[in-house]
């Protein structure tokens, strides 16, 4: 995998802070962060989508950042385990939880701390093989992502602010160049 | 600091699916830390249920839309109120003087048909809850 930024996408909720990623290509980093591009494609005109989408980002912006916080009651996972910071790599992205009847979308993300959480990009849970194939993409592409950063926090390249909200580079300049 | 999608969906999330998606995190935190609170695992839940593990753990993983019945059975078998409806005061008139053309809508004990009437004067004593006044009534 190529290169990344990692940026705030939003830090003005009271209790926890989004991450995103963007990719770069070339020398030139993509005007548009991965989670953007999810918000930006469901929840467009006509989508099908779009009301869940909606759904997704408010509990994003609201209930987790707001509210409660990244608590385990918001994302799937299926085993409790301490975690000693930084968190040692392994994989660990996982999806925010669904709400409603079969709800459609997916969308990943990497649980740093209850007041950091990185988003990257997701997809329709449902859909046709073709579909479920850009899906399964996503998913590895989100571990990846998720690989890179976890390493970084491990060896010091990154670490947690002492406000505990926001990560920040070794030479605490320059952005997050994963 | 937000993206510029950000700024944009915060602007434009509609009302409701705000209340919906509210309403749903608050219902899914709660039942989660009573169920840590009293110790109960979703099976036991579910056998005092009647319904099966998988049933429950669905209610509880979010992939459910909670109705008021399965609502009204999960608060009887935590011992607490899920959902609560805010009562709203009656507004209600005591205009014994000067009382101008106020049209009451009348509810009578004896289950009479209910009839609009205009008074000039507030009857003293007519109780006050069996008095329903118009809410478009200037």
């Amino acid at each position: 995998m190529s290169i990344f930024a990692l940026e705030i996408w939003y830090d003005e909720a009271s209790i926890c802070t989004f991450y995103t990623v963007k990719k770069i290509t070339g020398n030139s980093i993509n005007s548009f962060s991965e989670t953007d591009s999810f918000f930006e494609t469901y929840t467009e005109q006509d989508n099908p989508f779009q009301e869940q989408a909606f759904q997704l980002f408010h509990l994003i912006t609201e209930s987790i950042g707001n509210k409660y916080g990244a608590i385990d009651d918001f994302f799937d996972r299926t085993e409790n385990y301490a975690q000693a910071l930084p968190p040692k790599p392994k994989q660990r992205v996982e999806e925010i939880k669904n709400f409603g009847i079969n709800f459609p979308l997916r969308l990943f993300c990497l649980r740093i701390t209850e007041k950091i959480v990185v988003l990257f990009n997701g997809g329709i849970k449902n859909a046709e093989n073709a579909q479920k194939s850009d899906l399964s993409g996503k998913f590895f592409e989100a571990q990846e992502f998720a690989k890179r950063i976890l390493q970084a926090l491990y060896d010091k390249t990154i670490e947690i602010s002492e406000d505990e909200r926001h990560l920040k580079y070794f030479d605490e300049i320059n952005n997050i160049i994963l | 600091m937000k993206s510029k999608t950000v700024d944009k969906l915060l602007k434009n999330t509609p009302q409701d699916v705000k209340i919906f998606v509210d309403w749903c995190a608050d219902l899914l935190v709660l039942i989660n830390q009573l169920l840590r609170e009293k110790q109960i695992t979703k099976k036991e839940l579910a056998e005092k249920m009647d319904k099966s593990p998988s049933e429950v753990s669905k209610w509880l993983s979010g992939e459910h839309n909670f109705t008021l019945r399965s609502l009204a059975k999960l608060s009887s078998e935590l011992g607490v109120k899920l959902l609560e409806v805010p009562k709203r005061k009656e507004n209600l008139f005591k205009q014994k003087q000067n009382f101008q053309n106020v049209a009451l809508f009348v509810k009578s004990v004896k289950k009479e048909p209910e009839t609009i009437i205009q008074t000039q004067e507030y009857y003293q004593n007519l109780k006050i809850d069996e008095l329903t006044t118009l809410s478009n009534v200037g």
